[in-house]
């Protein structure tokens, strides 16, 4: 349905993607993995075309988003974005912050905008709070208004750029809760994120990408299981030690000890 | 008989009694402060939008004004556009062109307050350059402030904007603007109070406004002190009237949580 080939992106001297290819599927979810800087937002920003590629190819169901001359806005408006740090309308009300596409983008009525975006607030568990102004919110709340957000354009695909990884450590449960429901109802998305559990419950694919290449793909089994490359194995080490069971923290804590 | 001790009652009356004057100056330089405010304010809108998203050649068109207004004096500004026209007119007349009518038009009214009869220049060429070369110059002054607040918004409201579908021109409009506006009201604020008290340089190119006045007061009743004075309080006062007003659109605009 998504289909990315050879896509190269650089700001300036520095090469951020070189060369990443893959496919999404109808209602299945990809996550991507991997270090801080390796190019995992701008292969969002370059998928939504906030930012297009410089060498590539985009394919939405078929339509070639890297066409010249094509409706940039309207391609956004199927491809939904969440944030890592939620980028809500300060301004606007949580209502409005979900029925403002509705409103501008789908033109739909004051009143039937304002229905759909308390339905979608209702999805997230947020509609007691559609009063509510972003700064009133915590984090976790505003990232559940930022996906209502999403929802709302009943987009082809939904892109989340590590939508926890700003939250506190209580207030991540929340977010993935709602991440998950709407993995199971059927909605395509990639995600980036470190958030193994996640992963294992609903990727039907993982890329770990490294300096803008995808090193190595797989099922989530496959990486827990059996990585192959050297810096997956390390990099997952790492993240055992950051969201893991504390396991290897101990483990090394007490190697240092014993020295 | 010379005045030998200081009698400010009796000064200060004899000042307000010319305050049919005092009314006339001030309506001209609340006349020329409003327009140049207002006028600036869209005109600075305008700069600050074209020098944030404007590309690289208009982003610096607007940039190199605003520098430009922001490096050379105030005065000079205003006699240049004064000027220019006659300047132009040379030149036209020497083409046998028709030569720009000059001070050929301006509309007085008279206003009946009491037993005065106040004549009020509403508009002539003189009022016309002093507006133009203040909203001009606060043009400059209020597209930084303006721009500043842009900024402080943060790409990421934009960006969440366009994500959804929304036009950049939409983006601006509906998410960055109504947050930067709220945003530049405490820096605006100084334009806002500053601007009065450059209203009277128009005093140089002969627009009679409150300073003109007091300086037409003094001539006939030689109450020097007392008459700058009262022009100062009154300059006083408008200006922390502005100041408190704003605090409170300030307040009511402000958007609850931040
Ligand atoms: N707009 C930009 N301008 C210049 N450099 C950028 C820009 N966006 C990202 N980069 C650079 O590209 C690299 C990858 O960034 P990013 O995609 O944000 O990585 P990740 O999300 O994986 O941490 C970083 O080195 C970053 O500094
Ligand atoms: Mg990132």
């Amino acid at each position: 349905m998504l289909r990315i080939v050879d896509g190269w992106k650089s700001y300036g001297d520095l090469q951020v993607l070189k060369g990443v290819s893959f496919e999404v599927g109808e209602q299945e979810v990809k996550v991507i993995f991997g270090p801080s800087g390796s190019g995992k937002s701008t292969l969002l920003r370059c998928i939504n075309m906030l930012d297009p590629l410089d060498k590539g190819e985009v394919h939405l169901r078929e339509q070639n988003l890297m066409a010249p001359g094509i409706n940039l806005n309207a391609i956004r408006a199927r491809i939904g974005m969440v944030f890592q740090h939620f980028n809500l309308f300060a301004h606007l009300k949580a209502i409005d912050n979900v029925s403002i596409g509705l409103r501008q983008v789908k033109k739909l009525p004051k009143e039937e905008a304002r229905a759909k975006a308390l339905e979608m607030l209702n999805r997230v568990k947020m509609a007691e709070w559609v009063d509510h102004y972003p700064a009133q919110l915590s984090g976790g709340q505003q990232q559940r208004v930022g996906i209502a957000r999403a929802l709302s354009m009943e987009p082809d695909v939904i892109l989340f750029d590590e939508p926890t990884s700003a939250l506190d450590p209580e207030l991540i449960g929340e977010v993935l809760q709602v991440m998950l429901d709407i993995a199971k109802s059927g909605t395509t998305m990639i995600v980036v994120t470190h958030e193994m559990g996640f992963a294992r419950a609903v990727a039907s694919e993982m890329l770990f990408l490294d300096n803008g290449v995808i090193v190595e793909r797989g099922t989530p089994q496959h990486f827990f299981v059996s990585p192959k490359s050297e810096r997956v194995k390390q990099f997952l080490k790492q993240l055992d030690i950051l969201y893991g069971s504390h396991k290897e923290l101990l483990k090394r804590s007490n190697e240092e000890e014993s020295k | 008989m010379f005045q030998v001790l200081p009698q400010p009652i009796e000064d200060i009356l004899r000042v307000l009694e010319y305050w049919d004057h005092i009314l006339a100056g001030f309506l001209t330089t609340m006349e020329l402060y409003g327009g140049a405010i207002v006028m600036g304010f869209f005109l600075g809108l305008l700069l600050a939008l074209l020098r944030q998203y404007g590309g690289f050649i208009i982003s610096r068109i607007a940039t190199g004004y605003i520098e430009f207004i922001r490096g050379t004096p105030l005065l000079a500004q205003l006699f240049f556009i004064y000027f220019l026209p006659y300047s132009m007119n040379a030149i036209l007349e020497a083409q046998g062109l028709f030569p720009i009518p000059i001070g050929k038009w301006s509309f007085q009214t008279d206003i009946i307050i009491l037993d005065r009869i106040i004549t009020y220049t509403i508009f002539d060429h003189r009022m016309l350059v002093g507006l133009l070369t203040l909203a001009l110059n606060s043009a400059a002054y209020q597209a930084e402030y303006i721009r500043g607040a842009i900024k402080s918004v943060g790409t990421g409201q934009l960006l969440a904007a366009q994500s959804l579908g929304m036009s950049r021109l939409a983006s601006i409009r509906h998410v960055v603007l109504p947050q930067a506006l709220r945003r530049v009201i405490p820096a605006w604020s100084n334009e806002a109070a500053y601007l009065p008290k450059y209203t009277v340089v128009v005093f140089f190119i002969g627009v009679v406004d409150l300073f003109g006045k007091a300086h037409f007061i003094v001539a006939n009743i030689f109450r020097t002190l007392t008459t700058y004075c009262i022009i100062a309080l009154i300059f006083l006062a408008l200006i922390t009237i502005i100041s408190k007003v704003l605090d409170f659109v300030h307040k009511r605009t402000s958007i609850p949580g931040l």
